[in-house]
């Protein structure tokens, strides 16, 4: 029973009294590529026999009264309780350490982290949780691997029916979609008013729920009801799979509102750059529009010239295009500024998730997961090893006007749609606001907490 | 986290003062306890009875499925061992150096297989058992939440990460763990994905602490404290631990003028205000009180202090107190400060949020040179030590139980449940399966403490029929439709839910007291 080489000095001294107690001793780590002794200790540890190596390793308990962020802040703080921020800091330093290939703070950092972190806790813990995640990827070197079994454990859980609840849900609390929809659809109506053969290409994975309602405008206008036929090209390839059903609802919609309908998709592209006017079946004499929900961020950085050509090539009569304000364009150049960006990001969607859902909330949770696969997507993975539009690499609103003006001019939107959208916010609790900002006029931009969030414009040829 | 004040919860507790001194008198020859009832003992009587809760099928399943999985992993040792193991799910070699699986169990068993092995167990737990309830879609009734494809699939993958875990096949096992933790949530209706989705965070975590090479924990005490007082509203058990213990000390104080209690983890003291009420009404008057309360911080234990001494003043009682934030096995016992003509009485309530009292042998030498009239123990019934296979399977059987219990009284969205099981049980889920054991340090624990004070100078005292009396007072607060089982033999206390015991209460003195 009695310990044989533990009495010895122990490491824990020198660290007990140390000043800042956080930085306990760390004992010499070894660089990445000499971890072995590490294996066979960690091994020895859980086959609870050899306590001869362990305590070389044993990184001392720490016994904090109030707050654990006093600790290692040294800035005597808050409890974590009232929400300190905790995780951004203890996150940032990581990702320097990592881009300064320091391994001991890395090993360091990752500890806490993982002692911290949980994906069922407060919102730091949740982001420390999944940025531990993508860190942790990234310092195994494998992200790739990780995305990919991620994303098809998410994919095999899918559903119809799960998809669409946790869309409708999503659109019940929160305004982060409903917001581009309705400005989409009111610069479609109005670009395509008066048209009798419509064709929308809709490159989304919304699963069509931005439709019904224009469906529905279309359906009582004062003219006579147009053709309206609806291309809807998929990215993600977890929507893929529930397409067929929602094809059905959309046709049986269609028929009630008694409009002439005809519904395509088009899946598996490997590239946006792909498609052609022939593959979309656009036709002469048709009237088009291409509307860009979150499909713009998913296509690969040096594309995006290229993908925005060919929607010219289509001829269309408006471009409508949505996407989230945070430019994640290169994670290779400067990883430190990338992860800042993006821990920047979605802290605030998941504050905003924390306030719009319940706090058992299983939609949450899913939306929360599908976070978590962005994360790893967008810091761990290397960007030459991509296949099929899963590169999740947004820009800002100001940046994809960069590109689109090369092919297009901007619309303004209308004060009918405006109105439109200030009436749709209103539905929702506070903090939601839309801006329009009157400098340089690139669109619409929705922001929770005065921080723009999701971003919507319209373009003309 | 304090709230002021604590409330004597039952005036009807007073009620409980005769006692039989006998219990007292030592015998004149030394009766060794030699079979106290372990685990397995406790475990093999459920698995006999003829209910269908989720903790009894996984105990079946987790044991058939070990066994065949530990011996697939034993013939591949031997193949393998030669060829280098370019596992494609292995951790890149740059960053990870020799993390090499040894066996790779994933390969003896593809998609096809786990039916096959699945559908075979069921027949033969069919054959054993009697019970018709496993068939996909089966009518056990603890089983609906399980009967549908998703859960066993779910519980099946967590087995195999576990074995993986326990064959050192961190990659493979980092790959199920991914899966594991995008398809089972924590808030789902069903207690065994909740279960699962904790079980599979707490196997990421070693995981990563693995690769780290640490074993240390970090702990959120404000958390941890918080969600205690929560479980305490809502659960039996502790409230089962502490006035079936407070009766066992209140006998043992039969007649003493002079009394120390040391309380090996304070928290914030709720068990002592129904003593101390006790105490200062007893027909021969009020002793002088002292007690020594240990705990992680000495904030905390102060405050806990401070309330206490209120309490003690206002019921009128001679009372000191005494902060030691340290463990009780890192301690002196000069630090204890005991005086010759007091009776000492030791309380433990063991848990697995954190380390409360250091190494297991000084723990005990100090408890023989300390000498007590009485110590109280309350122990959970799961063995912190073993393997790690052991301590998963362990560990599952019983914090499903918990889990279940919680689950049967609470509604699925319910934020104090849900604080509960992360901030509690997740806490301790983590704990048991972590590196080093509960409790995060690699030393060795003791199996079970009632063998080593029976082994060690200490007599048990059994727990007396006023003990159950309390006990029962005390789950007639929480329904009996609920389903706890209060079960008393071999001098202890246990209590469970349905079959499986949970705590068990016990009460030990030692030769050299007074």
């Amino acid at each position: 029973m009695k310990l044989s080489s533990a009495k010895g000095a122990s490491p824990s001294h020198n660290s007990f009294h140390s000043k800042r107690r956080s930085r306990h001793i760390v004992p010499p780590f070894q660089s990445p590529d000499q971890l072995e002794p590490w294996s066979s200790v960690a091994v020895d540890m859980h086959n609870n026999t050899n306590t001869n190596n362990y305590h070389h390793h044993q990184l001392q308990n720490i016994h904090t009264s109030t707050s654990l962020s006093s600790d290692y802040s040294g800035a005597g703080e808050e409890p974590c309780a009232t929400g300190d921020k905790w995780a951004s800091r203890l996150l940032m330093e990581c990702a320097r350490a990592l881009s300064d290939k320091d391994s001991s703070k890395i090993h360091h950092l990752l500890w806490m982290l993982n002692e911290l972190a949980s994906p069922y806790g407060d919102c730091d813990q949740k982001l420390a949780s999944y940025f531990l995640q993508a860190l942790f990827c990234k310092a195994t070197d494998s992200g790739q691997r990780c995305y990919k079994t991620l994303t098809s454990a998410a994919e095999k859980g899918n559903s119809f029916d799960s998809a669409r609840k946790l869309i409708l849900k999503f659109q019940e609390v929160s305004p982060w979609t409903t917001f581009g929809h309705v400005a989409a659809n009111g610069a479609i109506l109005e670009a395509l008013d008066g048209e009798t053969k419509l064709h929308i290409i809709d490159i989304s994975n919304t699963l069509c729920t931005q439709w019904p309602t224009l469906l529905e405008a279309l359906a009582t206008r004062n003219d006579e009801t147009p053709h309206l036929k609806l291309t809807v090209v998929v990215t993600a390839n977890i929507v893929r799979s529930v397409m067929k059903e929602i094809r059905q609802r959309m046709e049986k919609f269609a028929r009630l509102m008694g409009v002439p309908f005809e519904f395509n998709v088009i899946s598996g592209l490997n590239h946006l750059g792909e498609l052609t006017k022939e593959a979309l079946g656009v036709l002469e004499d048709e009237a088009v529009a291409v509307n860009c929900i979150g499909a713009l961020r998913r296509v690969a950085v040096q594309e995006r010239g290229a993908v925005i050509e060919m929607f010219k090539s289509l001829g269309p009569k408006v471009v409508t295009v949505v996407e989230e304000e945070a430019d994640l364009s290169n994670s290779q150049h400067d990883f430190v500024r990338c992860f800042e960006e993006c821990l920047r990001f979605y802290t605030l969607y998941f504050e905003m998730l924390e306030e719009s859902f319940a706090p058992t909330s299983n939609e949450k949770l899913m939306l929360e997961r599908e976070c978590s696969r962005s994360i790893v997507r967008v810091l761990a993975c290397d960007d030459e090893q991509d296949s099929g539009g899963e590169c999740e690499r947004r820009e800002r609103g100001r940046q994809w006007s960069d590109r689109l003006k090369e092919a297009f001019s901007l619309v303004r939107f209308s004060d009918d749609v405006v109105d439109d959208v200030k009436a749709l916010l209103r539905r929702y609790r506070d903090g939601w606001k839309l801006t329009q900002p009157l400098q340089d006029e690139t669109g619409l931009y929705l922001t929770w907490k005065e921080e723009p969030v999701v971003w919507v414009s319209a373009w003309k040829p | 986290m304090m709230k002021g004040g604590f409330e004597v919860v039952h005036a009807t507790l007073d009620m409980i003062q005769p006692y039989h001194e006998p219990i007292w008198e030592f015998p004149t020859t030394t009766t060794v306890i030699s079979s106290i009832p372990r685990q397995s003992t406790v475990e093999n009587r459920c698995i006999n009875f003829d209910g269908n809760e989720l903790s009894e099928w996984v105990e079946q399943i987790t044991k058939q499925h070990i066994d065949d999985l530990s011996a697939a992993a034993e013939t591949e040792t031997g193949l393998q061992a030669e060829t280098s193991m370019v596992c494609e799910d292995s951790f890149a070699p740059s960053m990870l150096g020799h993390f090499r699986p040894r066996k790779t169990v994933r390969s003896f068993l593809d998609g096809s297989c786990d039916d096959e092995e699945l559908q075979w167990r069921n027949n033969e737990l069919e054959d054993n058992q009697a019970n018709n309830g496993f068939e996909n879609g089966g009518n056990g009734r603890g089983l609906s939440s399980l009967s549908d494809d998703h859960g066993l699939s779910l519980i099946t993958l967590l087995l195999e990460c576990a074995v993986a875990i326990s064959v050192d096949n961190l990659g493979e096992a980092h790959r199920m763990l991914l899966e594991l933790t995008q398809m089972a949530s924590p808030y789902a209706s069903s207690c065994a994905e909740r279960v699962v989705a904790y079980f599979s965070k707490a196997m990421s975590s070693r995981v990563i602490n693995s690769w780290l090479g640490i074993c240390s924990p970090l702990v959120n005490y404000g958390n941890v404290h918080c969600a205690f007082q929560a479980f305490n509203n809502v659960s039996p058990f502790i409230k089962f631990a502490h006035f079936t213990s407070n009766q066992a000390i209140l006998e043992a104080f039969q007649r003493r003028k002079m009394v120390h209690i040391i309380d090996l983890d304070i928290m914030q003291g709720l068990q002592w205000p129904a003593l101390f009420h006790i105490l200062a009404t007893r027909n021969e008057g009020p002793p002088t009180i002292r007690m020594t309360g240990m705990g992680s911080s000495m904030e905390l234990v102060v405050e806990t202090g401070k309330q206490l001494s209120n309490f003690a003043k206002r019921l009128g009682l001679s009372f000191e107190f005494h902060p030691i934030a340290k463990k009780f096995g890192e301690i002196d016992i000069a630090m204890v400060q005991v005086r010759r003509e007091e009776t000492l009485a030791i309380h433990w309530l063991q848990h697995s949020l954190y380390d409360a009292t250091g190494p297991d042998w000084k723990t005990l030498r100090l408890f023989e040179q300390l000498a007590p009239r009485v110590i109280t123990l309350v122990e959970q019934d799961l063995s912190h030590g073993g393997s790690f296979l052991d301590r998963f399977v362990g560990s599952l059987h019983y914090y499903s139980t918990m889990f279940d219990s919680l689950g049967a009284y609470l509604p699925v969205d319910d934020s104090s449940r849900q604080r509960i099981e992360l901030y509690l049980l997740y806490r301790e889920i983590n704990n048991t399966l972590a590196i080093g054991g509960p409790a995060r340090s690699g030393e060795d624990k003791f199996k079970s403490w009632r063998s080593e004070l029976a082994r060690n100078c200490f007599v048990q005292v059994p727990m007396s029929s006023n003990s159950m009396a309390q006990a029962q007072l005390i789950l007639n607060m929480f329904p009996p439709a609920h389903g706890y089982s209060l079960v008393q033999g071999d001098g202890t206390l246990k209590l469970g839910w349905k079959d499986t015991s949970l705590f068990t209460a016990s009460a030990w003195t030692s030769h050299a007291s007074r």
